[in-house]
């Protein structure tokens, strides 16, 4: 492995984070052309951890934007400050250069910044990571564009405000609707993975170094086999965790049906799912299956 | 920084048609990084230039997951020969193909990896891309084959992204005042900004009801990637197979992952490639289904050939039936494609009176076309 991704993956590692090679050199990238990554898979792969884990490791802040319908220009770029713009034309009022006082109440000093122009004006690189991107609409897609290919937002009473130093952009979606190809054009990808077994039972050992090896196996064994039943929503890395921690507060060892009634709410979030389970034995779900 | 050798620019120039020949949206940008990474030493790295050229030349999962594959068969000469001697002959490493098509009916739609002479030859571009749309879904040969589902793929993709503009609402409307109030109060009640309401432009209902008879095995595997393709951009998507069986497919379709669905409903579907009881399979949809999924506002889509092995009276009745009772009532048959067809079969002379709209469904341009057909009604 080259020296500078095995140190990548060591110090993901230091953080509590089980990179793979591929992904590792997908970040590597994002560092070097300093073009944004967009990770896509599905919900629980642990994508939106990448960011967290890139601003640990080089101890910088991450500005986060969680998307949703509706996002607009005023609540992840900018928004005058109304307050403070009448406040000070209530108290120049008098003044007779109106051209100048209108030219003063629309400087940067009046501007809120949100999330996107907070993080291309930040002095030292942040990590800037925009969640959830499939969940927002197309327009504000669009609106990503100039952020994404020149680091540079445009405000129409400004001008063009270019990055003080660039951001580390990290998109993620879950796919529930396509982007657009400009948007992808612009960006790195990957395609986070469910982990392999033995990936996800050293990512357990290493959040819960308590637990048994055996117990540990068990778990997941039942949620990969979970994942390969057709599910409504299939467990991920967060679920498998937090059932080993229950049966790690319940002092269990082994798996049992008992354990299977009492704490499937833990690893399945679907009625439906949840009565499939609960209607088999926990010796169909232990076998591995390959 | 690393010189870079002719062969190698050439090579891998080479690389990025080859890509773009199998569907994947690359621009000069794309090339540019490549170039610049391998001017970085990247290049001396296997790995590290595989990983690196997957994550600058995928855009989306599926061509993340054929990347490997064919980075293996462009490039794996060239790396042998860069850490062997000359005079030893390097035998390309086989790898099977990672490829999510589906095993349908017995008919593959994978092709067997003899490709390597492939690697030079990448010159058809857009020729090539335009004879395989205009190509009859049952007169691919094997070597087309995978084209031809990396290109339908990539223009059904094409197509969602116009259906989903589309059916997007416009802003303008009816004044909210409740809300305008509302927006305007950190400006000091002045009303700079006004907020608009508008009643939600509802999306189209529609049925698809597909004919998976013997007959029609060359087609369904195209048709039934279409339709759920489509399923994504219709308030509500009924989807339906039949053969001598009517079965209910829409619970299938909530899985996220196209080839998972595609493996379920090859799996769970018995019917595949049996007779043709178009009439008997109509009356079940109606007497069962017909209540919940017949109305004014839905478009109902029948798939077939109309090779009627049934009764033929009662094919005729089911189709006037739901003709009347939905909105418009749509029939694609492959055959029409086929030179000199007429629609002269018993089944398809009894139907065609009550059809709204009469089209072919043999190639991925006829599919295209109906796009604005769907748009329309």
């Amino acid at each position: 492995m080259n020296k500078e991704i095995s140190d990548l993956v060591q110090d993901f590692f230091e953080h509590d984070y089980i990179l793979s090679e591929e992904l590792a050199t997908a970040i590597f990238l994002l560092e070097n052309l300093e073009k944004p990554l967009l990770l896509e898979g599905s919900p629980g792969v642990g994508k939106t951890m990448v960011a967290q884990t890139l601003a640990q490791h080089l101890n910088t802040d991450l500005i986060r934007l969680q998307c949703y319908e509706g996002l607009d220009v005023n609540t992840t770029i900018y928004e005058w400050n109304y307050q403070k713009q009448l406040l000070h034309m209530n108290l120049f009022e008098k003044e007779n250069d109106r051209k100048a006082l209108g030219k003063k109440i629309f400087g940067m000093e009046y501007i809120l910044k949100r999330p996107l122009l907070e993080s291309i004006s930040a002095e030292k690189p942040v990590v800037l990571l925009i969640d959830e991107i499939d969940r927002a609409d197309e327009e504000f897609e669009a609106y990503l564009l100039e952020l994404l290919s020149d680091f540079q937002i445009s405000i129409p009473e400004l001008g063009t405000v270019k990055a003080v130093s660039k951001p580390l952009v990290i998109l993620t979606s879950n796919r529930t609707r396509e982007l657009s190809d400009a948007l992808r054009r612009r960006c790195l990808y990957h395609w986070v993975e469910y982990p392999s077994k033995e990936k996800e039972i050293e990512i357990i050992h290493k959040k819960l170094p308590r637990i048994d090896q055996d117990l540990a196996e068990q778990v997941v064994v039942f949620i990969h086999n979970l994942r390969k039943s057709s599910l409504n929503k299939p467990p991920g890395i967060a679920e498998s965790l937090d059932w080993a921690k229950t049966l790690l507060l319940l002092n269990a060892h082994h798996i049992t049906d008992d354990i299977i009634q009492n704490t499937i709410g833990c690893v399945l979030k679907h009625q439906d799912d949840i009565d499939f389970v609960r209607n088999k034995t926990v010796q169909e779900f232990l076998y591995p299956i390959d | 920084m690393v010189e870079l050798q002719k062969t190698f620019r050439e090579r891998l120039v080479d690389f990025t048609f080859y890509c773009k020949e199998r569907q994947f949206m690359l621009s000069p940008q794309q090339t540019r990084e490549a170039f610049e990474i391998s001017r970085r030493g990247f290049m001396l790295d296997r790995k590290l230039f595989h990983y690196s050229l997957k994550s600058i030349y995928c855009t989306r999962k599926e061509h993340f997951d054929r990347f490997d594959e064919m980075f293996d068969r462009f490039w794996s000469r060239y790396y042998n020969e860069l850490l062997e001697p000359r005079d030893i002959k390097v035998k390309p490493k086989k790898k099977k193909s990672t490829s999510s098509s589906v095993i349908f009916l017995g008919a593959e739609f994978n092709i067997p990896q003899k490709e390597e002479k492939k690697e030079t030859k990448q010159t058809k571009g857009a020729n090539q891309t335009v004879r395989l749309r205009m190509t009859d879904f049952s007169k691919v040969d094997v070597e087309d084959k995978q084209k031809l589902e990396e290109l339908a793929e990539e223009l059904f993709h094409q197509m969602s992204m116009r259906f989903k503009r589309r059916l997007k609402s416009a802003k303008m409307g009816r004044i909210d005042v409740r809300r305008t109030i509302r927006k305007n109060v950190p400006r000091g009640g002045v009303m700079l900004d006004l907020a608009y309401r508008k009643k939600r432009k509802e999306k189209r209902k529609v049925v698809f009801l597909l004919d998976i008879s013997g007959s029609m095995d060359t087609y369904s595997f195209y048709l039934l990637k279409y339709i759920l393709v489509l399923k994504r951009y219709f308030k509500t998507l009924e989807f339906f197979t039949f053969s001598t069986e009517l079965t209910h497919i829409t619970p299938m379709l909530r899985e996220n992952n196209e080839s998972e669905i595609l493996k379920q409903i090859g799996s769970e579907v018995t019917t595949w490639s049996s007779g043709t009881k178009i009439g008997d399979c109509l009356t079940t949809f109606l007497s069962d289904y017909g209540s919940k999924f017949l109305s004014q506002k839905h478009i109902v889509v029948i798939l077939s050939d109309g090779l009627e092995t049934g009764n033929v009276t009662q094919l005729k009745e089911a189709v006037r039936t739901i003709r009347r009772k939905c909105k418009t009532l749509v029939w694609l048959n492959p055959l029409k494609g086929m030179e000199g067809y007429q629609p002269i079969q018993k089944g398809m002379v009894n139907v065609m009176p009550h059809l709204d709209a009469f089209e072919s469904a043999h190639n991925l341009d006829s599919l295209m076309k109906l796009e604005k057909l769907l748009m329309d009604v």
